[in-house]
């Protein structure tokens, strides 16, 4: 199973995840590639997230989108 | 319909349909600043149904509409029902990736709607620092605030209206106040602009259009380069193209811009002419 920082990476390849803390406040991502990681985080990690968590603020950074994982039923 | 005055009526009705959703659905996806520029010249307007918002947009001679749905089982009985998609001239967008967005394309198709158009995202990832300079002998510059008509009307009679999200008049006014315009004017006409919009690392290119009668001066290579040079903190440039137009999907392959996947259909009601 992938990590969060490698989908991230595989997804957006140009950008360092690492430096930002507010990746939609910082531009690497928008709305649309949020339609995008979902798709790519749910397969990995064998889930569906819900629409109503499909909010900015779950993907601020690594944290939230774990924090978002695990409330979802990821095992991380 | 009714009006929407205040930007907390949006996202009450965003929460609303979301507060208890099962399977939320939505096409709306609103920025902030852009929902006060709506309301202020009164284009925005709501219906509140069981489990959904309905959101219409005046864009010129039609509306274009957003909904929020607490499942796809509301929205479907709602949007059947709807009586403002029989009266209406509306257009509506479903973004996503390709195989995911044919369910909802059926169930709008069953609601009075039938596809119009299809706009694909383009991306450019910038991993060096851009070498390529800027053709010599066009002088490339911030559109001024008197160009604001020359530049609409170039988009107009450029662009599907209903397919590709054209700016309003204010729209281009703050535009070119906040230096997201890009202009090459020959003999006091203005020749071609590049319209985009940047936010942090990520730069969308909104519009790139040269007037016909000024294609021969390469005014829209010298546009491309001179934004990629002035972008400089930019890593990732994107776009989104009508499918249907293979020489602008062309020369952005030129520039470096690739498929990323994500779709856009555009579907319209009876009351949008072919």
């Amino acid at each position: 199973m992938k990590s969060v920082a490698e989908i991230l990476n595989e997804i957006r390849p140009e950008f360092d995840f690492a430096s930002s803390t507010d990746f939609v406040g910082d531009g690497m991502l928008d709305s649309f590639d949020l339609i995008t990681l979902v798709s790519a985080l749910d397969g990995n990690y064998g889930i569906s997230i819900l629409g109503t968590d499909i909010v900015p603020e779950n993907f601020q950074n690594v944290q939230t989108i774990e924090a978002l994982l695990r409330k979802n039923g990821a095992g991380l | 319909m009714r009006p929407v005055c205040t930007v907390d009526e949006v996202f009450q009705g965003i929460q609303s349909a979301k507060s208890g959703a099962v399977d939320f659905r939505t096409n709306f996806f609103p920025v902030r600043e852009r929902l006060h520029l709506w309301i202020a010249h009164g284009e925005l307007a709501s219906v509140d149904c069981q489990g959904v918002t309905f959101f219409f947009r005046k864009d010129r001679d039609f509306w274009h509409f957003y909904f929020c749905a607490t499942s796809l089982a509301s929205l479907q009985r709602e949007a059947t029902t709807l009586s403002e998609l029989k009266t209406e001239p509306m257009v509506t967008d479903l973004v996503g990736s390709e195989p995911g967005l044919g369910e909802m394309s059926a169930l709008l198709q069953c609601a009075g709607f039938r596809s119009y158009a299809r706009l694909q995202r383009m991306a450019r990832a910038v991993r060096w620092e851009e070498s390529r300079s800027v053709c010599e002998g066009l002088q490339v510059g911030l559109a001024e605030k008197s160009d604001g008509a020359a530049i609409l009307n170039l988009l107009e009679r450029s662009f599907n209206h209903y397919a590709e999200q054209l700016p309003t008049q204010a729209e281009v006014e703050l535009a070119i106040e906040r230096q997201q315009i890009f202009a090459v004017k020959i003999a006091a006409n203005v020749a071609g602009i590049l319209f985009f919009e940047t936010h942090g690392v990520t730069s969308s290119l909104r519009f790139w259009v040269v007037d016909e009668r000024f294609r021969t001066y390469r005014a829209g290579s010298a546009l491309m380069l001179y934004y990629f040079k002035t972008q400089r903190t930019v890593r990732r440039f994107t776009l989104w193209v009508n499918t249907e137009n293979a020489n602008a999907i062309l020369k952005y392959g030129h520039y470096g811009y690739a498929q990323d996947g994500l779709m856009d259909h555009v579907l319209a009601n009876k009351m949008i002419p072919s």
